[in-house]
C-alpha cells in the first residue's frame, strides 16, 4: 500500500541555486508548513481572473480556432465517433449482400471498396486516431498539467485528420475508393488504374503524419509535463501505456510511409518497386505494410486496456495489484509486437525456420498480454467491487478479448495458420480482439469519463441496454464466423455459392451485426441526447483516486487551478488535503501574471521542476497550415503537381508564421515565481526543454522511415539472386563521396554555429549559419548528380538509389529551411547567445539527417559494388 | 548499500529497456541469419542452427547479467518491498530495478521461444 | 499411414462416383455449386458428437471444403490440432470468465493480496509458458514433414485473373501436360506443386487436404499434398485478387493410383473430336468464332495460351474455375455473358450466338472428354 509523504523523507532531492537566475531557484519539495498555510482570498480571486482571462476561448464561430486540449480533444473524439459510424454502415451493407448466397445487392467492385474502406477506416480513422483524441482530451487532466505541451500542434493534427478522414471517406460516395484491400498488396494495387489507390495511399500517409504528430505530442507530454513530485513509478497507468504506444507509433508507422512513398513513385512515376518483371518484389511492400500492421493492432489494443487500468481500481476501490507487472507488461508487449509481422505472411512461402520464429514470437507476446488481464482480476480480487456501468463493459471487453486471444494463440501457430489464413476464422479472431481489446473498453472509457467532460452522468438504463445488445449481438455475428472459416470461406469474397455449408451461418452472422448495430445506436443516443434537466454530476461521482477527477467543478478552462505536488499513485485517496489546496491556488502556478497561458515542465525521471513553458494559443494559422498540408496530399492524387507544390509551399509558410511568432520567443525576465517559494526559468533550451523532445522523438521516427528504406535495399539483395544487376551503372563515385563530404561539412557547420552562439561569438555562427545551407545545397545536389546516369524506370536497383536520393534531398530541404530559420533569428533578435533553443533544435535535426545522409550516400556508392 | 551515483538517476532508467531490446536484438539477428543462409547458402541448415545457437546463448547471458543488475537496483532483500509507491528516490531506483529484473523474465522467456524453431526444423524448405 | 489419418477417413470412391454424384446434386439451375453430402464420411465418435452439437445451429462439419472434414495427410493432422487446441481454449476461457464473474458478482468480499499474486505469477508467466513451449514443440516439430518434397505427380499451377493454369509434369517429361482449373491427384503419395502467377498474387488452398500457399508473379513457391482419400474436393483462392475473387475456385480430384495413371495418359492425349451432329456444328461455330485465338484444343487448329485449355473440358467437373457445374445450361451462359456470370473476366459476351449455335457449341464443348 502507499506510502504518504513525510517532509524529510526526500531531503537529498532539495535544490537551491544551480545555474544562476536561468536554473530553478528556491525551495523544493515544498515542506508541509508551506503547503498548511492558506491562501489570501483576495489575491486567489485576482489570480483566478487572471488566470480565466489568459485562457478564455475564442468566442462564436471562432471557437473553431481553439486550440485548448479541452476542445481539440473533444473535436477529435467526436470527429473519430462518426468516422467509425460511417465505417460501420459500410460493415452493415456487406453484411445485407453476404447474408444470402450469390446475392447481387452490392456488385463486386462495389463491395470491395466496401472492405476496403471499412478495414482503412476503422484503423486509420477510428482506431488509432480515437486513441490519440481521448489521450488528448484526458492526459493533460490526468497528469495535472495545463494543457498539452505544444497545443497547436494537436489542432494542426486534428485539421490534417479532418480534413484526410473526409477525403478518403467520401470517395466511397463517388464510387471511386480503393478496393485493393486495406493492405493494398500489389501488383494488385500498382496495375490498377483507377485513382482509388492514390487516395489510399495519399489520404491516410496525410492522416499518419498527423497521428505521428500527436504521438509525439503525447510522448513529450507524459515525459515533461508531469506535476512535480510525480517520478516514474508514481505515473498514473494511463500515462505509461500513453508513453508506451506513442513510442509504438513512433516506430511502426514510419516503415509504412517509406513504404507509401514507395509505392507511390510507382504509380506517379513507374519505378518498378514492386515489379517483379524489372526486378522490384511486391513482397517488400508486405513486409513494410506488417512491420507497421502488426505493431498497430497492439497500438490499438493498449490504450483500451490503459483505460481498463483507470476503472478497474475505482471499480474495486483500493489501488492496482502489480503496478510493476503491468508496466511490465506494456513495455514487454511494446517490444514483442514488432517481432510479430511475418505471422501475417505465414502462407507466402518464406522458409520453414523463419516462420518458425515469427510463430514463437506471436506466442511469447500471450504473457505479457496474459500478465494484464491476471492482475486486472487479481486487483478485482482483493478489492471489494461495486459493479459501476464502465466496469460492466470491461467485464464484458475480458471475455470477449480472452476469446479472441485465445484463437490467436491457435492461428499463431504457423502450420495451423495455413489453414485458417484469409478466411473467415480469421475475421472472426479479429474482431474478437478489437471488439473485446477496444470497442468496449473505450465505450466503458466513455460511460467513465463522460462526466468528467460535461459534468452530467449518462444513462444506466440505457447503458445496459447497449451494453447487452452490442454483446449479443457481437456474439452472434462472429461466433458463427469462427465455423465459416473452417467450413473453407474465404475473406472478402463478395459473394458466395449456395450449399457448400456456408449459408446459414452467413444468415445468422447478419442479424448479429444488426443487433450489434442497435446496441451502438442506444449508446450513440445516449452520448447525444440533451441532457439540459439532469442534475449536475458530483465532483468525483466514481470515488477515483486519481488526479483527472480533481478537475474544476467549474467549467473553466485554465485546466486546473494550481498543480498539485504529487506524493502518491492514487492521490485522491492518499492525500487528504489536495482538493481543497488545488482549489485555493495553494500550489504550483496559480496564476498568470501577464497573461500567458502557462504550465510546468519537469524533469524526465523525477519530475523535478525545470521550468515554465508558456505554450500557444488560439490560432488560425494551424488551420490554413492543415489545408494547405492537405492540398499537398491531395492534389497529387489526381496528378496535379504543380498546385501540390504550391500548396506545400504555403504549408511550410504558414507553419514558419507560426513558429515565428509563437515559439521560443525570448522573454522579458529570465525566471517566474511559480509559488511555494520556488523561480523557474522562462526559457530553457536543448534536452531540457519540450521542443528539443519533440525534435529528438520525431526524428527517431523518421529515422525509422529512413531505415526501412535501407531495409528495402538488403532485402532486394537477400530475395533476389542478381542484386544489383550484373553489369548495373553504379553511382558516380566522384560526385557520391563529394556529397558526403559537402553534408558533413553542413552537418559540422550547423553544430559549430551553436557552440561559436553561446560562447557569444554572433558574427561567426552567422557566417556558419550562411555556409552551412550551401554546404548543405550541394550536397543534395552531388547527390542527385552521381546517379544521373541511372534510369530509375529500368530496374528496381537505380529506383531504390534513387528513392534514398529523393528522401534525402527531401530532408536537406527541410535542414535547410531550419539552418535559415536560426539564421534569420540571429537577425531579428529572436536567437541570441543566451536563448538559443532553435539553433539547439536545429542541430538536432542535423545530427540525424547528417548522419543520415552519410549513411545514403555509403548505401548509393559504397554497398552495391561490394554487393556485386 | 553502495551504489554507484552515477547510475543513479538516468543511467539506472535503461534497465526499463535493456531486457527486451536483447530480445529485439537476438530476434533480428536470428531472422537476418536465416533469411541470409537460405537464400543464399543452400537447404542444409546445420551451419545455421549451430549458429543460432551461439547466439542464443550469447544473448542469455547478456539478458542474464542484466537481470543480476536489475535485480541488485531492485534490492528486494533489503526491504521486501515490491511496491515501490513511495516518493523516495530508494522507490524509484528500486521500481526501475523491479520492473527491469520483471522485463528481463519475459526477454529470457521470449529469446528460449524464439530460438525453439531451430530445434525442430533442420533445413531451409 | 500416420497415426492421426485415423480421422477423417472417407469410404472410396472413384471418379465415376464422382460424375454420377455431380448429376444428381445439382437440380440442373444453372446456378448450383457442388454439394457433397456427407454420408459417405466416417468419423470416429469424438468428433461425431462435437459435429452434432454444432449442426444444433450451424451446418454439419462436412462439406466439400472444410477443414475439419480433411482428406490428406496435413489437413488430418491440422483438424486434430484444432480439437486439441479448442478444448484447451474452451477450458481457459470458462476458468478466466468464471473468475471475473466469481469476484466481481458472487464473492465480491475483499480476498488476499497473496493469492492475487500469486495469480499472476502462476496464471500470467509460469502456466501459459509452460503450455505455449508444448504447443509450439509440438506444431513446429510437424511443418518440415507437411512441407517435405512431393515424390509422386510434380504439378505447376499459375493463378491467373481468375482462373487456374495447371501443367503436369511426369518424371522425364519434356513438356507439360496441359490443363485448367481442376486438378487432379493420386491417392496415398505427396504431390510437389509449384506455384506461380500472372499478373497479381492469388493463394492455392484445398482445404480438406492441407494449407495453404500464396502465388506470386515472377516468383516461384511451392508446396506439397498428400491426399488419402479418393474423392472430390473443392479449393479455392484466398489471397484477394480482384473483382471475381469470390468466383476463383477449382476442384480437386483424388484418384486411387491406377486410376490416376490411366487419367494422366488419357490428358496426354490430344483431343478427340466429339461425335454427333450437334457437336460437329458447335465445332463449326468454335472455329467461326475465333475461340481458338485464346483457347487450346489440342490437336486442332485453336492453339491460344490467353485462356484456359479446353482439350479435355468434357471431362472436368466444374465450368470457369469452379463456378458453374459443367452441363449444358452453364455452358451456354457462360458463352453468352462470361462477364455476367464473372465480373472482370476477360472472354467477350458471345450474345449474338443463338440459341441453337450456344447449344450446339456447349454440345462440341461438352463433348470434349
Amino acid at each position: 500500500m502507499s506510502t504518504t509523504w513525510q517532509p524529510g523523507r526526500i531531503e537529498d532531492e532539495t535544490f537551491v541555486t544551480v545555474e544562476g537566475e536561468h536554473g530553478p531557484y528556491g525551495i523544493y519539495p515544498p515542506t508541509e508548513d508551506m503547503l498548511n498555510e492558506p491562501v489570501d482570498p483576495e489575491v486567489s480571486k485576482a489570480q483566478e481572473q487572471r488566470l480565466r482571462k489568459a485562457w478564455a476561448a475564442p468566442a462564436g464561430w471562432r471557437i473553431i480556432s481553439a486550440v485548448n486540449n479541452e476542445f481539440v480533444g473533444k473535436w477529435y473524439c467526436m470527429t473519430a465517433f462518426v468516422f467509425m459510424l460511417c465505417a460501420g454502415v459500410l460493415a452493415l451493407l456487406m453484411r445485407v449482400q453476404l447474408s444470402v448466397p450469390e446475392n447481387d445487392f452490392l456488385d463486386a467492385s462495389t463491395f470491395n471498396q466496401f472492405f476496403t474502406m471499412h478495414g482503412s477506416a476503422m484503423m486509420f480513422l477510428f482506431a488509432v486516431p480515437m486513441f490519440e483524441a481521448l489521450s488528448i482530451l484526458l492526459l493533460p487532466e490526468i497528469l495535472r498539467a495545463r494543457d498539452m505541451p505544444f497545443p497547436r500542434l494537436s489542432a494542426f493534427g486534428y485539421w490534417c485528420f479532418l480534413i484526410g478522414g473526409i477525403f478518403v471517406l467520401s470517395s466511397v460516395l463517388f464510387g471511386v475508393a480503393p478496393e485493393g484491400g486495406w493492405f493494398m498488396y500489389p501488383p494488385l494495387s500498382t496495375i490498377d488504374e483507377s485513382i482509388g489507390p492514390d487516395i489510399w495511399l495519399l489520404g491516410l500517409s496525410f492522416i499518419e503524419v498527423a497521428s505521428i504528430a500527436a504521438a509525439v505530442e503525447l510522448i513529450v507530454g507524459v515525459i515533461k509535463c508531469r506535476p512535480p513530485g510525480m517520478r516514474i513509478n508514481l505515473m498514473p497507468l494511463y500515462a505509461w501505456y500513453v508513453l508506451v504506444v506513442g513510442v509504438m507509433i513512433l516506430f511502426a508507422f514510419p516503415p509504412l510511409i517509406a513504404g507509401d512513398f514507395l509505392f507511390e513513385m510507382q504509380r506517379s512515376f513507374d519505378w518498378p518497386f514492386f515489379d517483379p518483371e524489372r526486378g522490384g518484389d511486391p513482397l517488400l511492400w508486405q513486409h513494410l505494410f506488417w512491420i507497421f500492421g502488426h505493431p498497430e493492432v497492439y497500438i490499438v489494443f493498449l490504450p483500451s486496456i490503459a483505460l481498463a487500468a483507470m476503472i478497474i481500481p475505482t471499480a474495486a476501490q483500493r489501488p492496482i495489484v502489480g503496478y510493476n507487472w503491468i508496466v511490465l507488461s506494456a513495455v514487454g508487449v511494446g517490444f514483442l509486437s514488432f517481432g510479430l509481422w511475418v505471422h501475417h505472411m505465414f502462407t507466402t512461402g518464406l522458409p520453414s525456420l523463419s516462420l518458425g520464429f515469427f510463430s514463437a514470437a506471436s506466442e511469447a507476446v500471450v504473457i505479457p498480454t496474459g500478465v494484464q488481464l491476471f492482475a486486472f482480476v487479481a486487483t478485482l480480487m482483493v478489492g471489494r467491487v461495486k459493479m459501476i456501468l464502465p466496469m460492466l463493459w470491461i467485464a464484458g471487453a475480458m471475455a470477449v478479448f480472452t476469446a479472441g486471444g485465445l484463437t490467436g494463440v491457435m492461428i499463431a501457430l504457423a502450420p495451423f495458420d495455413w489453414q485458417v489464413h484469409d478466411t473467415y476464422f480469421i475475421v472472426a479472431h479479429l474482431h474478437y480482439t478489437l471488439f473485446g481489446g477496444m470497442i468496449f473498453p473505450i465505450v466503458g472509457g466513455i460511460y467513465y469519463y463522460y462526466p468528467f467532460f460535461t459534468k452530467k452522468m449518462m444513462s444506466e438504463r440505457l447503458g445496459k441496454w447497449s451494453f447487452w445488445l452490442s454483446f449479443t449481438g457481437f456474439n452472434i455475428c462472429f461466433l458463427p464466423m469462427h465455423w465459416t472459416g473452417l467450413a473453407g470461406m474465404p475473406r472478402r469474397v463478395y459473394t458466395y455459392p449456395e450449399g457448400i455449408g456456408w449459408d446459414m451461418a452467413n444468415m445468422i452472422s447478419t442479424v448479429g451485426a444488426f443487433i450489434t448495430a442497435a446496441g451502438v445506436l442506444v449508446f450513440a443516443y445516449d452520448l447525444l441526447r440533451s441532457k439540459k434537466h439532469q442534475p449536475r454530476a458530483p465532483r468525483n461521482p466514481w470515488k477515483a483516486g486519481t488526479l483527472e477527477w480533481a478537475d474544476d467543478p467549474n467549467d473553466e478552462n485554465w485546466g486546473v487551478r494550481s498543480v498539485p505536488f504529487v506524493t502518491s499513485r492514487y492521490p485522491l485517496w492518499d492525500q487528504p488535503k489536495l482538493l481543497e489546496r488545488i482549489d485555493a491556488g495553494r500550489y504550483y502556478l496559480p496564476d498568470s501574471q501577464e497573461g500567458y497561458r502557462e504550465t510546468i515542465i519537469t524533469s524526465a525521471v523525477d519530475a523535478r521542476p525545470q521550468h515554465v513553458t508558456r505554450v500557444t494559443g488560439p490560432a488560425w494559422c494551424t488551420i490554413w497550415a492543415a489545408i494547405f498540408t492537405g492540398g499537398a496530399f491531395i492534389f497529387p492524387t489526381f496528378s496535379w503537381y504543380v498546385p501540390a507544390a504550391i500548396s506545400a509551399a504555403f504549408a511550410v509558410v504558414c507553419v514558419l508564421y507560426w513558429l515565428w511568432t509563437a515559439t521560443a520567443q525570448v522573454p522579458v525576465r529570465p525566471s517566474q515565481d511559480v509559488s511555494l517559494g520556488l523561480r523557474l526559468p522562462l526559457y530553457v533550451s536543448g534536452p531540457k526543454a519540450p521542443g528539443w523532445w519533440a525534435v529528438f522523438i520525431t526524428m527517431l521516427g523518421d529515422a525509422t522511415a529512413f531505415t526501412s528504406l535501407i531495409f528495402g535495399v538488403f532485402y532486394y539483395w537477400t530475395a533476389s539472386p542478381d542484386f544489383p544487376p550484373a553489369g548495373a551503372l553504379h553511382a558516380d563515385a566522384v560526385w557520391i563521396s563529394g556529397a558526403a563530404i559537402l553534408y558533413a561539412l553542413s552537418w559540422a557547420a550547423t553544430r559549430a554555429a551553436r557552440g561559436v552562439n553561446r560562447g557569444g561569438m554572433q558574427r561567426l555562427a552567422q557566417g556558419l549559419l550562411i555556409a552551412a545551407p550551401l554546404l548543405a545545397a550541394a550536397g543534395g545536389g552531388a547527390m542527385c548528380f552521381s546517379l544521373m546516369g541511372m534510369d530509375p524506370t529500368s530496374h528496381a536497383y537505380p529506383a531504390i538509389m534513387w528513392g534514398l536520393a529523393v528522401w534525402t534531398c527531401a530532408h536537406t530541404a527541410c535542414g535547410v529551411i531550419m539552418q535559415l530559420y536560426c539564421l534569420a533569428g540571429t537577425f531579428f533578435g529572436k536567437l541570441t547567445s543566451r536563448y538559443d533553443a532553435d539553433l539547439w533544435n536545429t542541430t538536432l535535426y542535423w545530427h540525424f539527417h547528417g548522419g543520415s545522409a552519410i549513411i545514403a550516400a555509403a548505401v548509393i556508392g559504397w554497398l552495391p559494388r561490394v554487393l556485386s | 548499500m553502495s551504489w554507484p551515483k552515477i547510475l543513479d538517476r538516468h543511467q539506472s532508467l535503461w534497465f526499463l529497456i535493456t531486457g527486451p531490446t536483447l530480445w529485439a536484438l537476438h530476434f533480428c539477428t536470428v531472422y537476418a541469419m536465416t533469411a541470409i543462409y537460405c537464400e543464399k547458402l543452400g537447404d542444409e541448415a546445420g551451419p545455421l542452427r549451430l549458429g543460432i545457437l551461439g547466439v542464443t546463448l550469447g544473448a542469455l547471458v547478456l539478458i542474464g547479467i542484466t537481470a543480476w543488475l536489475s535485480w541488485r537496483q531492485w534490492d528486494y532483500t533489503d526491504d521486501w518491498d515490491y511496491e515501490h509507491d513511495g516518493l523516495t528516490v530508494e522507490d524509484r531506483r528500486e521500481f526501475i530495478g523491479h520492473a527491469g529484473f520483471l522485463l528481463c523474465v519475459v526477454s529470457v522467456i521470449g529469446v528460449i521461444y524464439v530460438a525453439l524453431p531451430a530445434a525442430f526444423v533442420g533445413s531451409c524448405v | 499411414m500416420r497415426w492421426w489419418t485415423f480421422i477423417g477417413s472417407k469410404a472410396m470412391r472413384g471418379p465415376a462416383a464422382t460424375k454420377a454424384q455431380q448429376g444428381t446434386a445439382d437440380p440442373g439451375d444453372g446456378t448450383t455449386r457442388h454439394d457433397m453430402s456427407d454420408d459417405r464420411i466416417v468419423r470416429p465418435r469424438l468428433r461425431q458428437a462435437l459435429c452434432a452439437l454444432a449442426l444444433a445451429t450451424l451446418p454439419g462439419c462436412s462439406g466439400v471444403q472444410h477443414v475439419l472434414a480433411p482428406a490428406g495427410t496435413d489437413a488430418g493432422f491440422l483438424a486434430n490440432l484444432f480439437w486439441i487446441m479448442l478444448a484447451g481454449a474452451v477450458v481457459l476461457w470458462i476458468f478466466m470468465n468464471g473468475l471475473m464473474v466469481y469476484v466481481t458478482r458472487i464473492n465480491v468480499r475483499q480476498m488476499s493480496p497473496k493469492k492475487a499474486e500469486a495469480l499472476i505469477i502462476g496464471g500470467g508467466i509460469v502456466f501459459p509458458t509452460v503450455v505455449i513451449a508444448c504447443l509450439l514443440s509440438y506444431a513446429l516439430a510437424a511443418m518440415p514433414d507437411m512441407r517435405a518434397e512431393g515424390t509422386g505427380t510434380r504439378l505447376k499451377v499459375t493463378g491467373e485473373q481468375w482462373w487456374w493454369r495447371v501443367e503436369y509434369w511426369p518424371e522425364g517429361a519434356d513438356a507439360p501436360i496441359v490443363s485448367a482449373n481442376e486438378i487432379v491427384l493420386p491417392a496415398g503419395s505427396r504431390s510437389e506443386i509449384a506455384l506461380t502467377a500472372d499478373k497479381v498474387i492469388h493463394s492455392f488452398w484445398v482445404p480438406a487436404l492441407g494449407g495453404k500457399t500464396d502465388m506470386f508473379p515472377g516468383r516461384e513457391t511451392r508446396m506439397s499434398l498428400e491426399p488419402l482419400e479418393p474423392g472430390t474436393y473443392r479449393g479455392q483462392c484466398t489471397e484477394f485478387c480482384g473483382d471475381s475473387h469470390a468466383w476463383m475456385a477449382f476442384n480437386t480430384v483424388v484418384l486411387p493410383q491406377e486410376e490416376y495413371d490411366a487419367w494422366l495418359e488419357n490428358a496426354a492425349t490430344d483431343a478427340v473430336a466429339p461425335e454427333g451432329e450437334a457437336a460437329t456444328r458447335g465445332r463449326e461455330v468454335f472455329f467461326a468464332e475465333g475461340c481458338g485465338a485464346c483457347h487450346q484444343v489440342r490437336g486442332t487448329a485453336a492453339t491460344g495460351k490467353v485462356g484456359p485449355d479446353l482439350t479435355h473440358l468434357g471431362s472436368r467437373t466444374s465450368l470457369a474455375a469452379g463456378t458453374l457445374p459443367l452441363d449444358e445450361p452453364s455452358l451456354i451462359r457462360w458463352v453468352r455473358d462470361a462477364k455476367a456470370v464473372k465480373p472482370g473476366a476477360e472472354m467477350p459476351a458471345y450474345d449474338h450466338l443463338s440459341d441453337d449455335d450456344l447449344s450446339d457449341l456447349a454440345a462440341y464443348l461438352e463433348g470434349l472428354i
